[in-house]
């Protein structure tokens, strides 16, 4: 038994503990009045419904899924080895399912207690807000150090962990992409109808589709965001496993040492988040924006720290350091970087909003060419963090460039606990600024709201920008371990003595490239599609209750949000089915009909646009979000503006590409480079061409 | 059957004099949001006394057809005269204005005890009835009024008239080059020349628009609403943006939209 699989195991626990201590502590603070406790369970009730059909859904589908792993592996390897392939699966599901369930119900809670701690200023209710979304971070962290360690005690095999990975994965797609669409759908048809054809202003209580427009805060920022970041996680972690495991020249003990190095890296990230979250603090009259950033770089630098403790002590080559700091730096830099694409006083938002004055159509080019060049920067970050990690561990004796690769990706989501914490933040303000609308609190508590929210659309902005760096990252260590997972299965089946090798001259290789490349954009036009769906059903839901009631408009007769609620939710989860059936099938499909190295080019091709499509998608989006607040804010004509007009249309479109379609890209690449390495043994011996 | 009391307004977003058994507040959520089969839009209407009576104006009748319904409702309006309506009313006769959001929040607005005097710079003017034009001008609220319905200088000349004045924000010193900031009036360009026009040439007024509505957004009044006809000025501050945002909050986000 290894010490530091047990250590993992134990932090995993004591970070799963801290996650129930925020969680009472949080459920003692004052809910408020009667007003605004029933607006907060309207969202409440909203949120629950939507996660249990969610998870009703999600069950059926891993029984299936599993079920189907367990006989293809029991017929191909044996029984015991098919048997529990399913049961880590099930288990990465629920582990996720579970965080999930956590950091909602926390959420939830958590809006009303920050709403109401607002009336007594902006320290209390950022103090409620950030140790609400703590619960999220290290509930996530926690629970996937506990799977992972958990199943790597019992199993000492990696690949078990793959399946774990593989569970957390499937249900991070469909819990991003149904939040997504989820949150899209809601958000778009509440300001259409709401504010462009009646007028009335957000968070409206007139509005019939105003709580699903905060659940969908809920299910698509905190449940779908943290399943998202988290699957990133657990596969990065699986990764650099799968490639520890297969070091050549290594002793059985350095084998194992560079095996568990990984989740070394987690322990160390979640105590660090644990310490960081500690320095997450503002004072009244002061911005909770640069609270938050102070709490990730202190972690980042405690967390720097711990790691060059334990590798200078310890038998574990320097390169693992360099390695680790390259993906942890870069992955610090990439997220403030999209900061600037984003941000409402830089340049791109302000250039974006200074040409809405000529129209949508200008204020649509300007937004996605800075969307497109937003790609840029990231792009060269994490080709940097790359090869910096792949050659300083190819230049060592011990480990290899692939394998340093791997790590960076650890060592770039080690902070997750943190990053998650901050991302969580967003919603559960966004939350509270609409509960202090709806239930009538007064204007100084809708101020304070205010400048939370502020901070969290900030907070928001740099966790995707680092979600899908780090998803980057995760997916090359997830291709190198495919191609070494393809290499062991074919020594064991005597096909091949060589490494795969994926050549560009061949045909069936091009194809590959292409089929892969050509997913993230179907998947993502798909998943908009159903937005674009559902808001129509939603829209048409809220003008009926507008017309056949007009006491809703007069505020002598209160909504029906149920109805709207209800829509959102089973078209969600209906709208989500095809899209994940892609994702897993596309990938085994081609593997077992074109073969390991084509699928191997489809997977790179899906990497290499997937990538590229969830960073523009991401920041033109954001972009556009924030040229209209900026718009708003009073320049280039305010509020009623033709630029206001303009920056309306831009935002309304970067929505769903900013929070449906490229965010779950990050997901994606995930489930079917999981799927394709969970599947390469199987591949690597049956398959047609 | 229930006794409701008959209230009179004069409505300015189209000039009409309606009869209503609801209370201002009440008439105005009416008003702007309608029913069903009504259209919806921003109001600005005048509660008048009841007693006001004019020869032109079949009030009498309008209150003898402005009875509860069948189910005990009360009536909501009965439209007494839709044309040149505001020039045949006593100005004494007005009681408050209501400012009504167009989605029916409602602001209520006392007449000053005076009317502040003019000040020298460049205003912009919305009229509201009888006609909807904007006009820039170097003339004071008082003086506009003057030159408009009093001693025109021109063959133009209104029996009487309401407007409101609106901010100009950096323009009104800089016209060229200052920032519009949070003015969202369409055309800036056009203003800005009309600005520069009345700097530089012998006019005291600029047509700024004349095709526009007299529906604007309340956010940018400058001081507030005035009514005047050869008697009688009367103007309706607008209280400062702050208390407005702390005693009015609903009627300030809504009118901020």
């Amino acid at each position: 038994m290894n010490i530091w699989v047990v250590v993992s195991l134990v932090s995993g626990v004591i970070s799963v503990a801290a996650a129930v201590f925020y969680y009472r502590w949080v459920f003692q603070q004052d809910a408020g009045s009667e007003q605004a406790q029933r607006v907060a369970r309207w969202i409440e009730e909203g949120s629950q419904s939507y996660l249990k059909k969610l998870y009703v859904a999600l069950t059926m589908l891993s029984v299936g899924m599993a079920i189907v792993l367990a006989i293809i592996f029991g017929l191909q390897v044996s029984p015991g080895y098919g048997f529990t392939i399913a049961v880590t699966f099930i288990f990465g599901a629920v582990s996720s399912s579970v965080a999930g369930y956590m950091g909602m119900s926390v959420a939830v809670k958590g809006n009303v207690r920050t709403a109401t701690a607002a009336e007594r200023g902006l320290v209390p209710a950022f103090k409620v807000s950030i140790n609400s979304g703590a619960v999220m971070g290290l509930a996530m962290v926690g629970m996937a150090l506990i799977g992972m360690s958990l199943i790597y005690l019992l199993t000492e095999s990696p690949e078990m962990v793959l399946g774990f990975s593989f569970g957390a994965s499937m249900l991070a797609l469909l819990a991003k992409a149904g939040g997504g669409i989820y949150t899209k759908t809601a958000d778009i048809a509440a300001d259409l109808v709401g504010k462009v054809e009646v007028g009335i202003p957000e968070d409206d209580p007139r509005n019939p589709a105003v709580v699903a427009d905060n659940v969908g805060d809920n299910v698509g920022d905190v449940a779908g965001m943290g399943a998202d970041i988290l699957d990133s996680y657990i596969a990065s972690a699986v990764a650099a496993m799968l490639l520890g495991a297969a070091l050549p020249n290594v002793s059985a003990d350095q084998r194992m040492m560079y095996t568990v190095f990984p989740l070394i890296l987690c322990m160390l990230g979640s105590f660090a988040s644990l310490i960081g979250l500690q320095f997450v603090r503002v004072r009244e009259g002061g911005k909770p924006g640069p609270a938050l950033n102070s709490g990730t770089v202190y972690t980042t630098v405690i967390f720097a720290a711990m790691v060059a403790a334990v590798i200078l002590l310890s038998d574990i080559d320097t390169a693992a350091l360099w390695a680790t700091l390259a993906g942890l730096i870069t992955g610090v830099v990439i997220g403030f970087t999209s900061d600037f694409f984003t941000g409402d006083d830089r340049p791109p938002v302000v250039e974006t909003a200074k040409v809405s004055g000529s129209g949508a159509a200008i204020t649509i080019i300007t937004g996605f060419s800075y969307g497109l060049i937003s790609i840029v920067p990231s792009i060269i970050g994490i080709v940097i963090a790359m090869l910096i990690a792949y050659f300083v561990a190819e230049a060592s004796p011990v480990i290899t460039g692939v394998y340093g690769v791997g790590i960076s990706a650890v060592g770039m989501l080690s902070i997750t606990g943190m990053i998650v914490s901050a991302d969580a933040y967003g919603p559960i303000v966004d939350n509270a600024r609409g509960i202090a609308e709806m239930a009538g609190m007064s204007p100084e508590v809708v101020e304070v709201t205010d400048i939370l929210d502020a901070a969290g659309n900030t907070a928001k902005a740099i966790t995707k920008g680092f979600a899908i760096s780090a998803a980057a990252l995760t997916v090359l260590a997830l291709f190198s371990a495919y191609a070494s997972e393809v290499y062991q299965a074919m020594l064991e089946l005597d096909i091949a003595a060589q490494p795969m090798v994926i050549s560009l001259l061949d045909p069936l290789v091009i194809a590959g490239i292409f089929l892969g490349a050509a997913t993230p954009p179907l998947f993502s036009a798909l998943t908009m599609l159903s937005v674009t769906h559902n808001a129509f059903d939603m829209i048409e839901e809220i003008r009926r209750q507008f017309r056949e009631r007009p006491g809703i408009l007069a505020g002598t007769e209160e909504p029906d949000y149920v109805a709207c609620v209800s829509l959102a939710s089973q078209d969600a989860l209906k709208a989500l089915i095809f899209p994940a059936f892609l994702a897993v099938a596309l990938p085994l499909i081609v593997g077992f009909v074109m073969g390991p190295e084509p699928l191997g080019a489809f997977l790179g091709g899906a990497i290499f646009t997937g990538i590229l499509f969830a960073l523009l998608m991401a920041n033109a989006g954001g972009l556009w979000d924030n040229a209209k607040k900026y718009v708003e804010s009073g320049y280039f004509g305010g509020k009623g503006s033709e630029a206001h007009k303009a920056s309306v249309v831009g935002d309304t479109v970067g929505d769903p590409f900013k929070d449906t379609a490229g965010p779950s890209l990050n997901t994606l690449i995930t489930v079917m480079s999981l799927a394709s390495s969970l599947f390469a043994p199987v591949i690597a011996a049956f398959h047609i061409f | 059957m229930a006794e409701f009391t008959k209230h009179l307004y004069l409505s300015m977003i189209p000039e009409a004099m309606i009869a209503s058994q609801l209370s201002p507040e009440e008439f105005g959520v009416y008003y702007a949001i309608g029913t069903e089969k009504k259209s919806r839009g921003q109001a600005i209407f005048f509660e008048l006394d009841p007693l006001f009576r004019h020869e032109e104006l079949p009030i009498e009748e309008g209150f003898e057809r402005c009875v509860p319904h069948d189910d005990g409702s009360p009536k909501r309006s009965v439209y007494i005269s839709v044309y040149r309506v505001l020039e045949r009313v006593a100005l004494e006769a007005i009681r408050k204005l209501y400012l009504v959001t167009q989605d029916g929040r409602v602001l209520a607005l006392d007449p000053a005890a005076e009317c502040p005097e003019d000040t020298e710079g460049l205003h912009l003017y919305q009229e509201i009835a009888p006609v909807s034009p904007m006009v820039a001008s170097t003339l004071g609220p008082l003086s506009f009024i003057d030159l408009i319905v009093r001693n025109p200088t021109s063959l133009l000349k209104l029996p009487a008239i309401c407007f409101a004045e609106l901010r100009l924000g950096e323009l009104a010193d800089d016209p060229e080059y200052g920032s519009v900031g949070d003015l969202p009036y369409p055309n800036i360009d056009h203003l800005r020349q009309c600005l520069t026009d009345l700097r530089t040439k012998a006019v005291h007024s600029k047509m700024v628009d004349r095709t526009g509505s007299a529906v604007f957004p309340y956010r940018v009044l400058k001081s507030g609403i005035y009514v005047g006809n050869a008697e009688t000025v009367l103007f309706f501050p607008l209280p400062p943006h702050e208390e407005l945002r702390r005693e009015h909050y609903r009627w300030w986000r809504s009118a901020n939209m």
